[in-house]
């Protein structure tokens, strides 16, 4: 291995100079990150007299991101990534990866193409990476570990990172339509892999294929067709059964444009199929579901960008099924624990996720595409736990945005009222409403300061309600309150203050899914909860994406239950991060 | 077009709205958090069953408002033998749920009176009956050795001669009729294996594979409470072509030796008190001594060989063995087709 870790620096020592003469002549360039991370994490329980009452982690991490261009029209990018965890000497203990690799091009100047690691997203009921539970418009609360979780998890603008191969090309017409644009894929998100070594058996390869069109009809008409298909190829495994799940989208748009403002409207529907097939049986297939969706939306923009109102109908039938949009971002359930303190207490209790967990843990997120519906925890996102693609919903939405011309407020909102088409465990049907928001105001300019001084503030409520007898009622209420006040003291040196807030109290029933995503039994929730998260430390912003970030975090969870003991946990953090 | 945009929206919306369905996606809430009832007694089809009619079924029903987890128990009150049956539903529907005398745990039951319980999990309702069997039932398949009438002929008995040996036919406590074989004493060196039972065979007309082929050994174990530490039992296999009893040399090894094609399982530790009845499918047997084509193929098979084993006293791991006799007694061996013994 010290060989091996020789060669490399060798060849880095030789490399990189003439990567640096190369990059004047735009060949090649190097991009990239770097990021130092340390943690020291105590739990201040009382009753806890096992666990150790510190753990500190860290690491260093450059991640090298390589693009060669042979010609203009190619490019070729690779990411190697050089990571040492803390407490390792120098050389052992340090990992090198390549953790992307990508072909891209244009053929002929008319057909773009990439092979490779790709980011895809499609409309938001065929191929959508949803935002996780508690984040709501881009907010900048914990934007320092925000940054982490998702560079780590390769998500980015809602796009799921896929590895296989895209093509792209559009026509430009004189009559009948305006243009036709196309959008072609086909991706492997798993391949074949051992499941057990003594009986020699493995999953299957599962693709992802599909393929969008778009047409500008005329001035105010585009119209839009999607299509995604999951499948898995039986004859690539040993397991029986294989899935499949084609999902069908097309869309018409209007755009009305005014002096002023643009007023447009959208209507889209679709439907999905999915079943397994299985490999003993000719053409046998068990477990379909069928299901459409439509949706109804217009919005108004004012030009100046100072307004938009958008509202809209949606209707998911319970049967749809689009594994490329429903695919959760956290799964919730017992196995998915976070990376500190995931036994607690001095019975060895499975510490669950927390939003402490949700806001800093990048190891519980997902990067892998579910057949099947993942289980989400009602307390943090009942409502919309799989996005606008849930199943078995239906109802109005509203949400808008004011930015003050004067620069001083900008306001985010967003209101849903949604119910379910068919109960789950009854006939009767949860009803859902959901408010939130978010305000910055910009002090600086209010009280005429030279540095900057930010308030943001936001607020989610979140009111799950079901008529019925004692067993069927089901009424929980979450609510959710961030603060961040962000002074700049010295030049580019801010403080920063922030507080997030989260309780939940009423009763829900959990849904229990088998291997086929099909409802099974119910757990039954009752639950008070509260978890606050307060953070306050100071950052030094060399530029935007460069910076030294001190924090101390303080956090907990109240169960009010006897047989979950109260979480409190403390934080010291420092990560310096460079993304060039 | 902008109009024709308008009308279909209009129509969405419509129809949109009145998408609402009355069905129900998962299990009734209200049959796993809903309180338990009874909406019918418990019914027996037949109290006086002939069990050794082999279409005689004693059928069982029962309904109920909610899916549960339920248990019928019927217990010999003479021979304590017991067969349960469990389910998870609301209805115990006749049709489906039935007893043909077989039991879960033997002694097999005997011509005799048995109480029968219905209970529920977490719910305090238990109902009560009982049946009379007439008749016992008769188990298919090839009985090996019942020792009814002695060791089997032409069968070889080999054992070390040291304390307490004990390998010959007893009739104080059998698994089935009035006798079984006793396999057990207590060795005085350093020795694990203390004696064996081979038991020659002719399976030419078994035409069925490893995996749905079983044998099934009713096993004693156990002196006042107590059992000897790790002691167990090999049942050895041979589909030698070689003539059986032709070799007593080596511990008898006959038709078992390494140069032949043997097939080999253990059970290992005999630590139960009582009878149990052990069934295992001929796939799992292992490759002793690869003689042969190594297939497990049960019309192949001319020899059964049962070891009786165990850790010696003079053993350092195993001192407390000095003071305590090694019991792996024997009963009924029978090979069955299709299923194992109990699940007939």
């Amino acid at each position: 291995m010290k060989k091996y870790r020789s060669l490399l620096l060798l060849v880095l020592y030789i490399v990189l100079p003439n990567l640096y003469f190369s990059q004047k002549s735009d060949k090649i360039w190097i991009d990239g990150l770097g990021r130092s991370f340390f943690s020291s994490d105590a739990q201040i329980n009382e009753e806890d007299t096992i666990s150790a009452s510190n753990i500190s982690s860290g690491y260093n991490l450059i991640d090298l991101n390589t693009h060669i261009n042979p010609f203009e029209t190619i490019e070729i990018f690779g990411q190697v990534r050089i990571k040492n965890e803390f407490g390792s000497f120098f050389g052992s203990g340090t990992q090198i990866d390549i953790r992307q690799l990508r072909a891209s091009g244009i053929i002929k100047n008319k057909v773009k193409f990439s092979v490779g690691d790709l980011f895809l997203k499609q409309n938001k009921f065929t191929l959508y990476n949803y935002d996780e539970e508690l984040n709501f418009f881009e907010n900048n609360y914990n934007s320092s570990y925000k940054e982490i979780v998702d560079y780590e998890n390769f998500y980015f603008e809602n796009r799921w990172r896929l590895q296989g191969i895209q093509t792209n090309f559009s026509y430009k017409f004189d009559r009948f339509i305006r243009t036709l644009e196309f959008d072609l894929f086909t991706t492997r998100p798993r391949g074949s892999s051992q499941i057990n070594s003594g009986l020699n058996t493995s999953i299957s390869d599962m693709l992802i294929s599909g393929g969008s069109m778009v047409s500008k009809l005329n001035k105010s008409f585009t119209a839009e067709l999607n299509y995604v298909l999951l499948k898995e190829l039986p004859a690539t495994g040993t397991v029986e059964r294989a899935i499949r799940n084609p999902v069908y989208q097309m869309g018409i748009n209007y755009n009305n444009k005014s002096e002023n403002s643009i007023i447009n409207h959208k209507l889209q529907a679709g439907f999905s199929e999915r079943n397994w097939s299985y490999k003993s049986v000719d053409d046998s297939t068990s477990e379909l579901n069928k299901g459409m969706f439509a949706e109804f939306s217009s919005s108004y923009f004012k030009i100046d960008s100072t307004f938009s109102l958008n509202l809209g109908y949606r209707y998911v039938d319970p049967n749809f099924r689009s594994s490329g949009a429903q695919t959760r971002r956290i799964e919730m359930n017992e196995t998915n624990v976070g990376s500190i303190y995931s036994l607690y207490s001095n019975d060895y209790l499975v510490r669950p996720i927390s939003v402490f967990d949700i806001v800093t843990d990048p190891n519980i997120y997902n990067q892998n595409i579910s057949g099947t519906l993942m289980s989400f925890d009602p307390i943090f996102s009942n409502a919309l736990p799989y996005g606008d693609a849930t199943p078995n919903r239906q109802g109005i939405f509203l949400d808008g945005k004011y930015n003050s011309k004067n620069k001083i407020l900008n306001i985010n909102f967003k209101t849903s009222y949604f119910n379910e088409v068919i109960g789950q465990g009854t006939t009767q049907k949860r009803n859902f409403f959901t408010i939130l928001q978010s305000s910055d105001i910009n002090l600086k300019e209010i009280f005429n300061h030279t540095k900057e001084f930010d308030l943001s503030f936001s607020t989610m409520n979140q009111i799950t309600s079901r008529e019925g007898d004692s067993i069927e009622r089901v009424n929980l209420n979450s609510q959710h309150f961030n603060l961040l006040i962000e002074k700049e003291i010295l030049s580019k040196l801010f403080l920063q203050l922030s507080l997030k807030r989260f309780e939940s109290k009423g009763n829900e029933y959990i849904n229990k899914r088998n291997e086929y995503g099909e409802i099974f039994t119910f757990q039954s929730l009752n639950i008070i909860r509260v978890d606050n998260l307060y953070c306050y430390g100071i950052k030094y912003k060399y530029r935007e994406n460069v910076y030294i970030n001190l924090q101390y975090n303080l956090w907990n969870s109240n169960f009010n239950n006897s047989n979950y003991p109260d979480l409190n946990f403390q934080r010291f953090l420092f990560i310096f991060s460079i993304k060039l | 077009m902008s109009k024709t945009f308008y009308k279909l929206s209009v129509i969405f919306l419509i129809i949109s709205f009145g998408c609402s369905k009355d069905e129900v996606e998962g299990p009734l809430l209200n049959e796993i958090f809903g309180n338990f009832q009874l909406n019918s007694s418990f019914i027996i089809s037949n109290n006086s069953p002939d069990f050794s009619n082999s279409n005689e079924l004693v059928k069982f029903h029962c309904d109920f408002n909610k899916s549960i987890e339920w248990k019928i128990s019927i217990l010999g009150l003479e021979s304590g033998s017991l067969k349960e049956i469990s389910g998870f539903s609301n209805l115990i529907d006749s049709n489906q749920i039935n007893w043909n005398g077989n039991t879960s745990q033997v002694p097999f039951f005997k011509k005799e009176l048995c109480a029968v319980e219905l209970s529920f999990l977490n719910e305090v309702d238990t109902l009560r009956d009982t049946i009379n069997i007439l008749e016992t039932k008769v188990y298919d398949g090839i009985v090996v050795a019942d020792f009814e009438n002695g060791i089997p002929q032409e069968a070889i008995v080999f054992h070390q001669f040291s304390m307490n040996m004990t390998f010959d036919i007893s009739n104080d406590d059998p698994l089935e009729g009035n006798n079984y074989f006793k396999m057990g004493g207590r060795m005085g060196w350093n020795e694990w294996f203390l004696g064996s039972l081979d038991i020659p065979l002719d399976l030419a007309s078994v035409n069925t594979p490893a995996t749905d082929f079983y044998i099934n050994l009713g096993v004693l174990s156990g002196i006042n409470g107590e059992t000897a530490s790790d002691q167990f039992i090999n049942i050895l296999v041979s589909e030698s072509t070689y003539p059986f009893n032709d070799d007593l040399s080596n511990n008898a090894s006959d038709v078992f030796q390494d140069t032949m094609e043997v097939y080999k399982y253990q059970i290992r530790p005999v630590d139960w008190y009582g009878w149990k009845m052990i069934s295992l499918s001929y796939d799992q047997f292992e490759v002793k001594s690869s003689g042969g084509n190594n297939l497990r193929e049960p019309k192949n098979i001319t020899a059964i060989k049962i070891q009786c084993q165990s850790c010696p006293g003079a053993n350092a791991n195993c001192p407390e063995n000095m003071g305590i006799d090694v019991r792996t007694d024997v009963d009924f061996l029978i090979l069955t087709q299709g299923s194992d013994l109990l699940s007939q």
